[in-house]
């Protein structure tokens, strides 16, 4: 052994030893389980929201959605870094937000980019979405606004029968033939290809524009049909019966304790938390009282129970002679 | 002294052979607790090989091929039952108080393959282009995004999170573990708590 293992270990009784058969037992047990796991439980594989299904099945989701970002006022408008500079909604703790460190590093105008640039494309298809959308683009805003919000209103006594919705006659200008034109590109399963369609094409490195379409109500009905939300301990769960990431438990408890279950910035003092007790974690063998809490508890005892008996079972025997 | 000298005792000083592939156990390392650290490191062996089997046949092997599915599932649970004997070794290794003795390096290398680890998990639920991928993709991208991470880091951005799961926390991983193992081989298992009487050495 080295000098320094000789040192350490002398005095200390030695059984043979044979590492390389330990390891390939080890890993002959392990293939094993892996392999028997596998073909009894496979894996999780359930099917992705896309845009033709919730085109085709939820026609009214999709066309809420689709109305929340052509009015401009939807979250993703106001999130702030790093789709937007609006930072009046940044998650904060303790003064500034981390998030305005890095700023705006992926800009996002959602109305532009989530509904106006995919209805650019169906405009070359379809000539009233064209001419409803150059009646959108001459409008002023406020007006703009009015018509987005009287259809959002409307969109929300509206009625939905076999894959179609019925919207009362209102004052909506162009908003309609344009969710419509949305709605079709959805039917036509082109959503995200109409999302992630950019300059390097046929590639789309990023589909963030994609997935952050149904991100709000939508990808949350789903989840919550699958107990997967935040305040069902969200990404520690799987689909079905089969283990998520569970041993983010740690994390994820913390969003079922009040009040980080309401807390606006639940997420950056969550992240703050695990940033906390990972150093903790990182330093016990320097922090007092988790350095000798082992000793305390007295688990090793159990661990170690054949070398204890051996010690302690052989000091009063060695101390007969003296008596 | 030659700087191969000094290189020898070095190594006579810190790994020698016996260090590395040792033939003789101390007669303390008698549990199955002592297993936990090897199981971790088989179901490492094993992720690493499964993944790069999916890495040959790209990442829609898994959607469209039976044989993709089934390697897909290996890696699946390969993943958890590394995390499953990393928790356990972990746990164990603390209530040995196993960073006694001059071993805070090797906790804490330990410590650290374990937070590059848990992002490698996470990086490859997100990889998995399935549904728990798309939806934590959106939920992880408020957390990043809040701690500030989300600046570089995009978790909706598929193309980064398959990169980093299948090349950078991988590859940090691997790297901590071969140098947790060497402290490990170079340190020798540590010696319990004094038994009741006995002073603390």
């Amino acid at each position: 052994m080295s000098r320094r293992s000789d040192e350490y270990m002398r005095g200390v009784p030695m059984k043979p030893y044979d590492l390389i058969r330990e390891g390939l037992i080890a890993l002959g047990i392990v293939a094993a389980l892996v392999i028997v796991l596998a073909i009894i439980f496979s894996s999780p594989n359930a099917p992705t929201v896309r845009g033709e299904d919730v085109a085709k099945n939820h026609p009214l989701d999709y066309l809420k959605t689709a109305t929340d970002f052509l009015s401009g006022e939807s979250g993703l408008e106001s999130y702030g870094p790093p789709y937007t500079k609006d930072n009046e909604n940044i998650q904060r703790i303790l003064g500034p937000g981390p998030a305005t460190v890095l700023g705006v590093t992926m800009p996002l105008d959602a109305q532009k980019d989530l509904v106006i640039a995919p209805l650019d494309k169906v405009a070359v298809l379809n000539k009233d979405v064209a001419a409803a959308l150059k009646v959108w683009k001459s409008a002023s805003e406020d007006q703009q606004k009015a018509w987005t919000k009287a259809y959002s209103d409307a969109l929300d006594k509206a009625e939905e029968a076999n894959g179609e919705v019925k919207v009362a006659a209102g004052e909506y200008g162009p908003v309609p033939i344009m969710m419509m034109g949305m709605l079709d590109l959805g039917r036509a399963g082109l959503l995200e290809g109409a999302l992630t369609s950019n300059e390097r094409l046929p590639y789309t490195l990023d589909n963030t524009k994609a997935m952050l379409f149904f991100q709000e109500d939508v990808d949350s009905s789903v989840a919550n049909g699958y107990d997967m939300t935040g305040l069902q301990w969200g990404i520690t769960h799987e689909v079905g019966n089969l283990p998520g990431p569970w041993w983010l438990w740690p994390y994820a408890i913390w969003y079922q304790i009040p009040p980080l279950t309401t807390a606006p910035n639940a997420d950056v003092i969550v992240g703050s938390l695990m940033v906390l007790f990972f150093l903790l974690l990182f330093f016990v063998p320097f922090i007092p009282v988790l350095k000798h809490l082992p000793k305390w508890i007295g688990f090793y005892r159990i661990i170690w129970r054949d070398w204890y008996e051996k010690q302690e079972g052989a000091a009063p025997a060695a101390k007969k002679p003296g008596k | 002294m030659s700087m191969t000298e000094k290189a020898q005792g070095f190594v006579k000083d810190t790994l020698t052979l016996d260090d590395a592939l040792p033939t003789k156990l101390p007669i303390y390392v008698n549990s199955v607790a002592y297993l936990f650290g090897v199981f971790t490191l088989c179901s490492l062996v094993m992720v690493i090989l499964t993944g790069l089997i999916l890495a040959i046949f790209g990442p829609n092997w898994n959607h469209v091929n039976a044989t993709g599915k089934f390697f897909h599932s290996l890696h699946f649970w390969a993943a958890q039952l590394f995390f499953a004997f990393i928790v356990l070794h972990l746990s164990t290794k603390y209530f040995l108080g196993a960073f006694r003795d001059g071993r805070w390096k090797t906790w804490m290398i330990g410590v650290l393959t374990l937070g590059a680890a848990i992002f490698s998990g996470f990086t490859g639920y997100l990889s998995a282009a399935n549904w728990s991928a798309q939806w934590h993709s959106v939920q992880a991208k408020d957390a990043m995004n809040a701690m500030g991470v989300g600046g570089f880091f995009f978790t909706t951005n598929y193309s980064q999170v398959l990169t980093l799961h299948v090349a950078l926390f991988p590859a940090v991983v691997v790297v901590l573990v071969v140098i947790h193992i060497l402290f490990i081989r170079h340190e020798s298992p540590v010696k319990p708590y004094p038994a009741k009487g006995e002073a603390q050495i």
